[in-house]
């Protein structure tokens, strides 16, 4: 009986005290049960990419074009035809072997299963793990990995932004040597090729190893080696180089180590500094940390070929990232992560409702000629049934004075290529 | 040049990387021979240990700039040598406290002489430096940067990279010193004691524990100098240890088990066939052929290249 009386002697203070600190927070500006009902709930967009292993710097540099993108988005007051709602990153870590993204997307679909779209896996063959289980979760999935198989298994939920790498090499091949020819006075007749077994250089190559492939261009390949990454040394590989000394070398690699080898090698053998000019491929050849390992005076004039880079015209893209981050420069990485969180804040726009099959749909069938999202992609952004971005240009990017410039599309360079003379 | 001279040039070309690649190979073998093959201590975290190295390296040369007053071409060296002790040091305490519960007399009697639990413990160590060094060094690759690694010396036609080639003479001159060390010495003597019966070494007096601390000491900071070395040469991350311990394992029992010039040659076996597989086998396959070779070894000669009969792979 004491308890009972006790216990109500106090509930009426304890109420009273309740409703001062509800009435407290409420002038304080928190969020009342009426506010909350009212705050539409944040967007989950998932971004599966090498956060450990060897490629770990590259997915970081994608992650932070993407959490640069969805700290505007929703500084500017989220997406709008959602009442506001926030963008929420989910990042998961795709490790260091396609297993492990593969498993980290299962781990997504099953723990995040409200995700709406995702940005991944930066290497070709991760991303083709990640989207055999993506594609039957319905997400609608962005990428910039290279490799043309991503696109023509008929899936529906994957989205291409860059040129595959079979289109990057046949369209940069005829640029490198008009570049050549206005730089030399002779078109290169030789060339090497050179490439890691990763699915993108496989797929740059591909076009170029076929019956006829080069014969088109006048060319021949005096070189044509596939390798395992990482190597443990050049030497045999850049003696082929010496010995049958091409007009220009095809060496496309995913790892910096590898480049390091190749470009140190090659100026062992006397045949560096634009001896044998060099052509690479991919977004690791520009990335800043290249510089600790490959001195400046190796890198100049090395060209390589990538989706996207720092244009005429991003300028104030670049600016913020580079205030933001601290990095020196914006790789394709961290732009194309920055694009593709713009593309999903542009489809959730139009769907107006966390649907994934819907977002799927609209960037399918937008243009998107507007707002960050068009400017930072080279060419315009819009996708078709296969999930290819139509006619998109490659970007050709080569080493001047310690930066890596774009001098291709000519009309968005940032200055004049020059071909490496021996 | 005709071609069958550039076919001599090549073969001379990929010998001289056989055997500038293998002996630091070979080094690094040593000291997982110390360990597995002198100790049988299973290390799985062997790698990761040559990664500290590298990374020890790198901070002493380049990240804090300690022996920048050496210049480019002494200072790498330098710090490939310093990293040997500092790494020393760490593998001193790691065997304090954590791989003295599986190892030396207390697991004399237990199943296969502790081997299960050295595989979990080291497997736990290796997990921790790699994604440690993650979170300390960061994801960006690094290279210690010496005009070395992209000049050479000349012998007619053939080339021979300069940091390969430091790197090989510091190699040989190490394996050697620890040959001596091991067989001449009280202490080896006293080491291989401990390993080959620790009963009777307890027995005669030896401290059969510190014996196994030190020997793991030893082994992990000669590998952290191979390491050194190797990071004037080539790019590194903190996940890097995992490519090479295969290639460890592979050199110790290719050489022989117990013996540390063995393992030297395991290391530099490794290395050549590595590199003069490509003379004739698709690149692609330059590491299946090491295992190839590997495996004939193994069936034709158990025992391994140096090994004693009845320590058998």
């Amino acid at each position: 009986m004491a308890r009972t009386s006790s216990g109500a002697s106090l509930a009426k203070p304890l109420i009273s005290l309740t409703a001062a600190i509800v009435a407290a927070a409420g002038i304080a500006g928190w969020p009342t049960g009426a506010a909350l009902a009212q705050t539409p709930k944040p967007v989950d967009i998932a971004l599966i990419m090498p956060l450990s292993g060897p490629w770990a710097r590259q997915g970081q540099l994608v992650k932070l074009g993407a959490e640069m993108a969805i700290a505007e988005i929703n500084e500017k007051g989220g997406i709008k035809s959602m009442g506001g709602a926030k963008l929420n990153l989910i990042s998961i870590d795709a490790g260091d072997s396609a297993e492990k993204a593969k498993n980290a997307a299962q781990r997504l679909v099953a723990e995040h299963p409200d995700v709406v779209g995702g940005i991944g896996a930066w290497l070709s063959t991760f991303t083709l793990a990640i989207t055999e289980v993506t594609e039957r979760a319905q997400i609608p999935w962005l990428t910039l990995s290279y490799a043309d198989s991503l696109t023509s298994r008929g899936f529906k939920y994957i989205f291409q932004s860059s040129p595959t790498a079979n289109v990057q090499a046949v369209e940069s091949l005829p640029t490198l040597i008009d570049l050549a020819k206005s730089a030399t006075g002779k078109a290169p007749k030789t060339i090497g090729l050179i490439g890691d077994n990763t699915a993108s250089p496989v797929s740059f190559l591909k076009p170029l190893r076929e019956p006829g492939g080069l014969d088109k261009y006048g060319m021949k390949a005096v070189v044509d080696e596939t390798y395992t990454p990482p190597l443990a040394d050049a030497t045999t590989l850049m003696q082929r180089v010496r010995s049958a000394r091409p007009d220009m070398l095809l060496y496309i690699t995913t790892t910096i180590s590898d480049l390091k080898l190749g470009l140190d090698k090659m100026n062992e053998f006397h045949i560096g500094k634009g001896a044998v000019p060099v052509i690479g491929s991919g977004g690791a050849n520009g990335a800043p940390e290249v510089l600790k390992n490959v001195s400046p005076d190796l890198l100049e004039g090395y060209i390589f070929i990538v989706a996207n880079w720092g244009l005429k015209g991003q300028e104030q893209i670049l600016d913020a990232f580079k205030k933001r981050t601290g990095e020196p420069w914006m790789t394709q990485e961290s732009l194309d992560g920055y694009g593709h969180v713009w593309i999903l804040k542009d489809a959730l726009e139009k769907v107006g409702k966390a649907d994934k099959v819907k977002v799927a749909e609209a960037i399918h069938t937008m243009e998107f000629d507007s707002g960050p999202t068009a400017m930072v992609f080279p060419g315009k952004v819009k996708f078709d049934a296969a999930g290819h971005r139509v006619g998109a240009p490659l970007v050709i990017v080569q080493w001047q004075n310690g930066v890596p410039v774009t001098i291709y599309p000519i009309d968005r360079a940032t200055a004049k290529a020059k071909w490496p003379k021996s | 040049m005709e071609a069958l001279e550039w076919h001599i040039i090549d073969f001379f070309q990929a010998l001289a990387a056989g055997l500038l690649v293998g002996g630091t190979y070979g080094l690094m073998c040593v000291g997982l021979g110390i360990i597995f093959g002198v100790m049988r201590v299973v290390n799985f975290a062997q790698g990761d240990f040559m990664m500290l190295g590298m990374y020890v390296t790198y901070y002493l040369v380049t990240g804090f700039g300690v022996l920048a007053f050496l210049g480019p071409y002494a200072g790498p060296v330098v710090g490939a040598a310093l990293a040997g002790p500092i790494v020393f040091c760490v593998g001193w305490l790691v065997h304090r406290y954590l791989m003295s519960r599986v190892t030396g007399a207390r697991v004399v009697t237990a199943e296969a002489e502790g081997h299960y639990t050295q595989i979990i413990m080291t497997l736990g160590i290796a997990l921790i430096l790699s994604n440690g060094g993650l979170i300390l060094f960061g994801s960006v690759p690094l290279s210690v940067r010496t005009p070395l690694s992209s000049e050479s010396w000349e012998i007619g036609e053939v080339f021979l990279n300069q940091a390969r080639g430091v790197a090989f003479i510091l190699a040989v001159v190490a394996a050697f010193g620890l040959y001596l060390f091991l067989t001449r010495s009280t202490l080896g003597k006293s080491l291989r004691a401990a390993a080959d019966n620790p009963v009777a070494a307890a027995y005669v007096g030896v401290n059969v524990d510190r014996c196994h601390r030190f020997a793991f000491a030893l082994g992990v900071g000669v590998t952290a100098i191979a390491g050194g070395l190797i990071a004037s040469s080539q790019s590194f991350q903190p996940y890097i240890g995992f490519d090479f311990v295969i290639v460890m394992y592979a050199g110790v029992v290719l050489g022989g088990m117990g013996s540390i010039l063995g393992a030297f040659w395991g290391g530099l076996t490794i290395g050549l066939v590595q590199q003069m597989s490509t003379l004739i086998l698709p690149y692609q396959l330059q590491n299946t052929a090491i295992f190839v070779v590997f495996l004939l070894i193994v069936f034709f000669k158990p025992q391994g290249m140096f090994g004693r009969v009845w320590e058998r792979t």
